[in-house]
């Protein structure tokens, strides 16, 4: 069976009980736009050395960015040491302006600074704060030599898609590893429906944890020859009406139940999860009422949303893993993209998690 | 680009006051007989009277008229060594969160400080951060690639009243050279380094800083950009003072955050140093702010007396801490040095004409010494 078969196998897979969405990705949102930048090139730097760059970036365009609006957010970090810029606004105003980047954690000031050019290019006002993500690909990426290019990020966001979104070894999953597997972006989408009005969940995720050698008994045979910490990146969007208190709920019951998530097993790796509801979106202009009116779906519905959220995140990880290519990177470093008996394993471990 | 030793000044005592970081005769509140509460300060009256702090400032004042910058960089070096290897403990408090300050996930989860803090105008933010990501690495040659990234602390106020901030004038060499003149010391305070574009209550704001002495032993210090507050507000030792000025106005009394950094020698764990960046605020509300909606008014306590080794720590050490039933001298110190910071700012700048003309008075340091002779704060032991 080849890796397409494989991926169709697992599509057809019931991953849970909701059903995908048409494109199966973060895109099924309306106006959620993903748009990737990868940097695969060796190259001599002018002191002679050798540098292998296998690095990119992964921007998510929450709404069409030429609108000035905000949409409400929030966000859980377990047990990270990752760079999370925005973190004050996201916080305590519980807003997002901005597109979500991740990127390595070398090009973080390039990328938030591109985020500001881009919000000035727009002709509307400013686009801040900048929201970007760090993460580590130092295993396959000369990190310290892989500086993008100001351009080359402005053109990631303008052309930017609604469409079929890319997965594995692409934007900043190109570097990225997890369990000791080629790891990397993912992607999947679930539609529900709350009180017979149909809902959209899209998650996307930048896996790049579980390479450490675990305490416990892994999940998986996993394949590592260092113990650097890694993270899971996990962003989801969703076009059901939530206030914050809502997505706060929502984000902490998710990232507790993740099962493949590893942090609590591997206590150096973190999770970062920033959820956004495209529902209500507010202006960016002071002349609005003061009194403002949101549509919020009753508390009872949550589990529904945790629910969906949950499956598209699984199904998400799993895409990472196994729409990821080999990569060869620096140092003749070569991360294989995962075995699939191992995949297996993993839907098996999913299916008891029900 | 590493800060040179020869830079590194930790004089016990304080000096003649340097005339050159003044040309027309601003003073610090102290200067104009003024004193906040009731403790001693440190010699130098600043964030630097912590051993192994360090402060330098970039200063960039360029054009006029509608292609006027009036920003810069300031940097807080939290100790002598090297801080990527020796972490010390830190905290943050987001008292209003309009802002930014990076690295904090970091903070919060490790409790650790492990870079500089820079400050700066909004925009700049990213090639700051660009560049202390260099820096860093620079000092660190395995710095992602065999250890771990770090995130480094950048923390801005929006400088848009004086400054084309758009324009982000900013460089990776300012950045480099800010870190390379970090000294002890006396501290240059109001429109120097990341304050040079800042305007506090209707007047021209910065940089401040103030320090207090605890038990004879510790210092605890702190070091302001004030950006934020509008002028009716303004309180001097509990004395309405921006009710009471007379002129000066300016065209707008826009004015956006203030970026509050405690220090302290004393050895305060992280949940210590989170109720200590919490009193900051209560300095903060001394002055009459009320962290209004559009300011980012956000807080790091940091303690350098327990050094955290990044790298080969013992599997076991040990690390002091204040008891909590006799932290609240601290507390008492913080909240006195955040005022006096904020007010050195105001009293220790200068006007500043900038962005499209528009002119940020330093505040009338006549009228200020007026009025708090008439509410009696000059001249009288009432403190004593």
């Amino acid at each position: 069976m080849n890796r397409e078969q494989k991926s169709m196998e697992v599509i057809k897979h019931k991953l849970g009980k909701f059903s995908r969405g048409e494109k199966n990705s973060i895109t099924d949102i309306m106006g959620v736009k993903v748009g990737h930048l990868s940097v695969n090139k060796d190259l001599l730097d002018p002191s002679g050395e050798k540098a292998t760059i296998r690095t990119g970036l992964t921007a998510v365009l929450p709404y069409p960015m030429k609108k000035e609006m905000r949409l409400f957010t929030g966000s859980f970090i377990l047990g990270g040491k990752n760079e999370v810029t925005g973190y004050e606004v996201t916080d305590d105003f519980c807003y997002l302006n901005s597109p979500i980047v991740i990127t390595n954690s070398f090009n973080i000031g390039k990328a938030y600074n591109a985020i500001l050019s881009y919000g000035f290019t727009l002709k509307r006002s400013e686009i801040w704060p900048p929201l970007v993500i760090g993460v580590d690909d130092s295993y396959l990426n000369d990190m310290r030599k892989s500086h993008l290019d100001e351009k080359d990020i402005l053109g990631t966001f303008f052309n930017a898609s609604e469409g079929m979104v890319e997965e594995g070894s692409i934007g900043v999953g190109l570097g990225l590893r997890a369990f000791g597997w080629k790891g990397g972006i993912g992607t999947a989408s679930r539609v529900f429906s709350l009180d017979k009005t149909h809902f959209t969940c899209g998650a996307l995720v930048a896996s790049n944890h579980g390479n450490q050698k675990p305490l416990k008994k892994p999940e998986i045979n996993f394949r590592s020859e260092d113990g650097k910490e890694g993270s899971l990146i996990i962003i989801i969007g969703v076009d059901v009406p939530l206030v914050p208190y809502q997505i706060k709920h929502i984000t902490k019951s998710l990232m507790v139940g993740l099962p493949f998530s590893s942090p609590l097993k591997n206590s150096s790796d973190s999770v970062i999860g920033i959820l956004f509801s495209t529902a209500n979106p507010m202006s960016m202009k002071n002349d609005e009422p003061i009194v403002i009116e949101f549509q919020v779906v009753d508390d009872s519905f949550l589990g529904t949303v945790i629910q969906a959220a949950s499956e598209a995140t699984h199904e998400a990880f799993l895409n990472s893993l196994l729409k990821a290519d080999p990569v060869q990177g620096r140092m003749g470093r070569k991360v294989a993209t995962i075995p699939d008996y191992e995949i297996d394993k993993l839907l098996e471990k999913f299916e008891t998690q029900d | 680009m590493l800060p040179s030793k020869a830079l590194i000044k930790s004089t016990p005592t304080r000096p003649h006051k340097k005339s050159f970081f003044t040309a027309s005769p601003r003073r610090r509140l102290r200067e104009l007989g003024i004193k906040i509460g009731t403790m001693e300060t440190g010699p130098y009256n600043a964030i630097t009277d912590v051993e192994g702090v360090k402060v330098g400032h970039t200063t960039i004042i360029r054009g006029e008229g509608e292609k006027a910058v009036r920003t810069g960089v300031t940097v807080i070096i939290p100790h002598a060594g090297n801080i990527h290897e020796e972490n010390v403990f830190a905290s943050f408090f987001n008292l209003n969160g309009w802002g930014e300050m990076t690295g904090i996930s970091n903070i919060e989860n490790t409790g650790r400080l492990e870079t500089p803090i820079f400050l700066t105008g909004t925009y700049n933010v990213g090639i700051v951060y660009d560049a202390a990501v260099k820096y860093l690495s620079r000092i660190n040659p395995k710095l992602g690639d065999l250890d771990r990234m770090v995130s480094p602390i950048v923390a801005e106020c929006f400088d848009d009243f004086l400054s084309d901030t758009r324009s982000r004038q900013i460089s990776e060499e300012d950045v480099f050279r800010t870190i390379e003149g970090a000294h002890g010391g006396d501290v240059a305070e109001g429109a120097v380094g990341g304050g040079t574009g800042m305007t506090s209550f209707g007047f021209k704001g910065g940089i401040g800083t103030s320090s207090r002495r605890v038990h004879e032993r510790y210092i605890v210090g702190v070091l302001v950009m004030a950006n934020t507050a509008s002028r009716n507000q303004l309180r001097i030792d509990g004395v309405p003072v921006g009710k009471e000025i007379k002129g000066f106005q300016n065209k707008s009394g826009k004015t956006k955050s203030i970026i509050l950094i405690a220090a302290t020698d004393a050895p305060l764990l992280p949940y210590q140093l989170k109720k200590m960046a919490k009193r900051v605020a209560l300095g903060l509300a001394h002055t009459g702010a009320i962290s209004q909606t559009g300011s980012g008014d956000i807080i790091l306590a940091f303690s350098t007396a327990n050094k955290i080794l990044q790298k080969k720590a013992p599997s076991f050490h040990k690390i002091k801490a204040i008891d909590d039933f006799g932290i609240t001298p601290f507390y008492q110190a913080t909240v006195e040095a955040t005022q006096e910071a904020i007010i050195n700012a105001l009293t220790s700048a200068q006007t500043t004409v900038g962005l499209d003309g528009n002119t940020a008075h330093g505040i009338p340091l006549d009228q200020v010494e007026q009025i708090m002779k008439k509410y009696m704060r000059i001249g009288t032991h009432n403190h004593e």
